[in-house]
């Protein structure tokens, strides 16, 4: 691709970009959110032309691409939104409009068993037989749709954040199959927030700022620094604040809590002005954790205690009530309603302090949003304008807003950088710190290891359903805390280290 | 070229965004412009107050509450069924010889229980709201019918029961029809609890995206079953409007309701940019409906054309709505 540009009515999204991918190795593409990444792919894809600007694909110049044309060059794409129908199979969805069957009768029974066969083959994993879309995890829907571009043959393989709700196990298993797919001569572009990522994959890495591709560079050869420096054109400092919060008396008390098939005897305390990191695979548990404080599950061993009093969440009503705040990892279905308005999401949890009467005192509940979008410096034209005008890190500040209206002491955050891009990464972990230094007490699940050593004071890692080890200090590193994790040592020799 | 230069492109989006968010209004403005000039009958003082007193007070009473669930991300197809009993109850029990406060505190109650068992449907067994009030609406047409002997009307022309009647539809406190002072009332609750207080917030947000609602810690049963409830009582205050305008009750008879209450509840979604129900959008939509309905009758069209004209109608002002949203979008 040479010379491609595209404006939006005054908008430049493209100017004099060009990019070019050779056979066999996987291409980096990074930058951050606007820098022009999704517009060039979706020039490749067909779906927008450019205004100028050439094409070539295995060194013949392409004329108008259409998305059916790009399909039948053997392009496929893996768009960051899940595009696959919650209510079909697996199999209907990793054949869909590549059916098997005979004729005009598709055979469920065949289709199903090639995907099984597919899954197996290249990720390991065996999904329940019959399970529609919607059944599954973020990370299986992910998985089975990779899987749909496998089915088919495939030049060139485009994944778009493809790990961003992946586990470390299912990343590895991703990076193991990209990686036989470049021995077979198969071009992959990988657009990725995740410099490390890109660190161990890439053999190339284009950067785009502004439009325009700023430079292409060797991982192997240039530290993840000076390609963050190029994408945003300025040094990010630390990307993880330093901060200087002193910690005070325990907020929360979590004391030998089980639940029956996913995990027993979980004991930790949360002081104030902590950030605890809690960490494990799909299925160790952790995530299990984290919903039964909220009331999303509910334990049926153990006690919770917020200020040393106990509390039994039945659901997010008792959480809430508690002092607890949720950032939960399904920003769109559950953190922030994209048609309410940046008033009415930041208030949502709040109402009572703003209302008399049962009447909302909207004069009050405008002063406190207004103060709220000025102190996160959210990005909005005003606050009554709906949230889905925003970007997803103004979006996730919204979601945060929502507790600090709330003046919540514990959060407790599920991948609260999930599709977020780096620039606004850094800005949440800067609100994170400044929330520590208030005063609160923070619970942050991650599966993200950089994120969770330079932001945590502690970190929980939770195997099997079992908490095997706790690191702070000079122990909190990101490959013991994989080990850990991924259960490569035992809890005793951590002891020792 | 001079032509071009006078309306310049922004101000035609201007007007097109003006037009989008105000196609009802403009729709009423202009039927009511073409009955005025086809007909001399309609822009009279008796006719107009004909179709506040007999068409708009009931259907709007029912479109409020309508409102209510649309709001919630609901839909109640059983008002009419609430409409009914409320009616069947309040009729059989002054034929019966109750007093006539007696008559409408009973009559008001077997409509809350419509609500109620709505509610247990929707909350509970977390059937879908659709299926749910669909099947509240069999149930209750049967037990009409059963009730009334395969569905013989009940007629209160005079004696004793006659006068109760006339305590409601013949009276007026300061020169205003009770009907009219009952419907000043229910818009002024509604318009407070859905536009002005903490309830109608949660039920918006529940409307809009439940899981968020529910992860910020709002009981979501307890709001859902309570905009059931209140659009089932709503109806019930129609019912027995209804059965002592015309000193009578005939089974089914609430279903007219039904339609034009959805309708007049999407219509009055135009109103909002975000495409939110709203109580004042919701009576535009009534009084277009009343006034078509009206206008069509005077002009001589028999009943199934008005229904033509209506379906018409509503397809006007919603596709020019959206369209122009969408054009400008």
């Amino acid at each position: 691709m040479k010379g491609i540009c595209k404006a939006f009515g005054p908008v430049k999204a493209l100017v004099d970009a060009s990019l070019e991918v050779m056979p066999g190795t996987i291409h980096g593409l990074v930058g951050q959110n606007g820098a022009g990444k999704s517009t060039i792919i979706k020039v490749l894809a067909g779906i927008i032309a450019p205004d100028a600007g050439s094409i070539e694909i295995g060194g013949r110049p392409v004329g108008r691409l259409t998305p059916a044309s790009v399909e039948r060059l053997g392009i496929h794409f893996i768009h960051q939104d899940r595009l696959l129908v919650p209510t079909a199979t697996v199999g209907e969805a990793v054949f869909l409009r590549h059916e098997i069957g005979f004729g005009a009768f598709i055979s469920r029974r065949r289709m199903a068993a090639a995907a099984n066969e597919l899954l197996k083959r290249y990720f390991g994993i065996e999904l329940p037989a019959g399970a529609l879309i919607k059944d599954l995890t973020t990370a299986q829907q992910k998985i089975v749709q990779i899987t749909r571009a496998l089915a088919q043959k495939t030049a060139v393989l485009v994944l778009d954040e493809p790990t961003a709700s992946l586990v470390k196990t299912e990343v590895d298993s991703l990076f193991a199959v990209l990686r036989r797919l470049k021995a077979d001569g198969i071009a992959i572009i990988f657009i990725s927030h995740y410099m490390q990522e890109i660190d161990q994959l890439c053999d190339v890495v284009t950067v785009m700022r502004n439009g325009a591709d700023v430079g292409t560079v060797r991982p192997a050869e240039t530290s993840i620094d000076k390609i963050i420096a190029m994408m945003i054109a300025r040094d990010v400092g630390a990307m993880f604040p330093k901060r200087k919060a002193a910690i005070g008396a325990p907020v929360l008390d979590v004391s030998q809590l089980g639940l029956a098939g996913r995990f027993e005897d979980i004991s930790f305390t949360i002081r104030q002005g902590e950030i605890v990191g809690i960490t494990g695979l799909l299925g160790s548990g952790a995530k299990e954790i984290v919903n039964c404080l909220f009331g999303l599950q509910t334990a049926d061993k153990g006690t919770i205690a917020v200020e040393g009093r106990s509390v039994h969440p039945s659901g997010p009503y008792d959480a809430v009530a508690a002092g607890l705040a949720l950032l939960p990892e399904d920003r769109r279905a559950h953190g922030i309603a994209l048609d309410l308005s940046v008033r009415e999401n930041v208030s949502l949890a709040s109402l009572g302090r703003y209302s008399s009467k049962g009447l909302i005192k909207r004069a009050e509940e405008g002063r406190q949003v207004d103060a709220l979008i000025r102190e996160l410096t959210i990005k909005t034209p005003g606050k009554d304008v709906l949230v889905r005008q925003l970007s997803g890190g103004n979006q996730q500040k919204v979601s945060i807003a929502k507790w600090l209206s709330c003046q919540s002491r514990i959060y407790v955050l599920d991948e609260p950088t999930v599709a977020v891009d780096i620039a606004a990464k850094v800005e949440i972990y800067g609100l994170l710190n400044r929330l520590a230094e208030r005063g609160a007490a923070i619970l942050m699940l991650s599966s993200d290891l950089l994120e969770l050593t330079g932001m945590c004071d502690r970190v929980l890692v939770v195997y099997r359903g079992a908490l095997t080890g706790e690191f702070s200090g000079a122990r909190l590193d990101s490959d013991l805390l994989l080990a850990a994790s991924s259960g490569a040592s035992r809890p005793s020799e951590m002891e020792a280290a | 070229m001079m032509e071009k230069s006078l309306i310049r492109p922004d101000t035609i989006s201007r007007l097109a965004g003006l037009a989008a968010s105000y196609s009802v209004i403009i729709a009423f403005l202009a039927v009511v412009t073409f009955f005025s000039l086809s007909t001399p009958t309609f822009l009279t003082f008796a006719n107009l107050y004909n179709v506040l007193v007999n068409n708009i007070v009931m259907l709007a009473i029912v479109a409020l509450g309508m409102t209510l669930v649309v709001s919630s991300g609901g839909i109640d197809l059983s008002v009419g069924v609430a409409v009914d009993m409320a009616s069947m109850v309040f009729v059989m029990l002054l034929a019966a010889g109750f007093a006539g406060p007696a008559g409408v505190v009973i009559g008001l109650a077997a409509a809350l229980a419509v609500g109620v068992l709505n509610s247990i449907l929707v909350t509970r067994l977390r059937i879908s709201p659709f299926l749910a009030t669909l099947g509240v609406l069999f149930i209750g047409q049967s037990t009409q019918q059963l009730s009334t002997g395969g569905g013989l009307p009940i007629y209160m022309t005079s004696g004793y029961p006659a006068e109760q009647f006339n305590l409601i539809a013949r009276t007026s406190l300061a020169g205003i029809p009770t009907p009219v002072v009952i419907l000043v009332l229910g818009i002024a609750a509604v318009y407070v609890a859905l536009h002005r207080s903490v309830f109608g917030r949660y039920v918006l947000a529940l409307g809009i995206q439940p899981g968020v609602a529910w992860y910020s810690g709002i009981r979501v049963s307890k709001h859902i079953s309570w905009v059931y409830v209140a659009c089932a009582f709503l109806a019930g205050i129609t019912g027995i409007i209804l059965s002592a305008t015309v000193k009578s009750y005939v089974p089914l008879s609430g279903n007219a309701f039904l339609l034009d209450a959805i309708g007049a509840t999407f219509i009055g979604t135009t109103l909002s940019r975000e495409r939110r129900p709203s109580v004042l959008g919701t009576l535009l939509g009534v009084v277009l409906l009343a006034v078509v309905k009206n206008g069509l009758l005077l002009i001589g069209w028999n009943f199934y054309w008005q229904q033509v004209g209506v379906g018409v109608l509503v397809f006007l002002v919603l596709a020019v709505s959206f369209g122009l949203r969408r054009h400008l979008n």
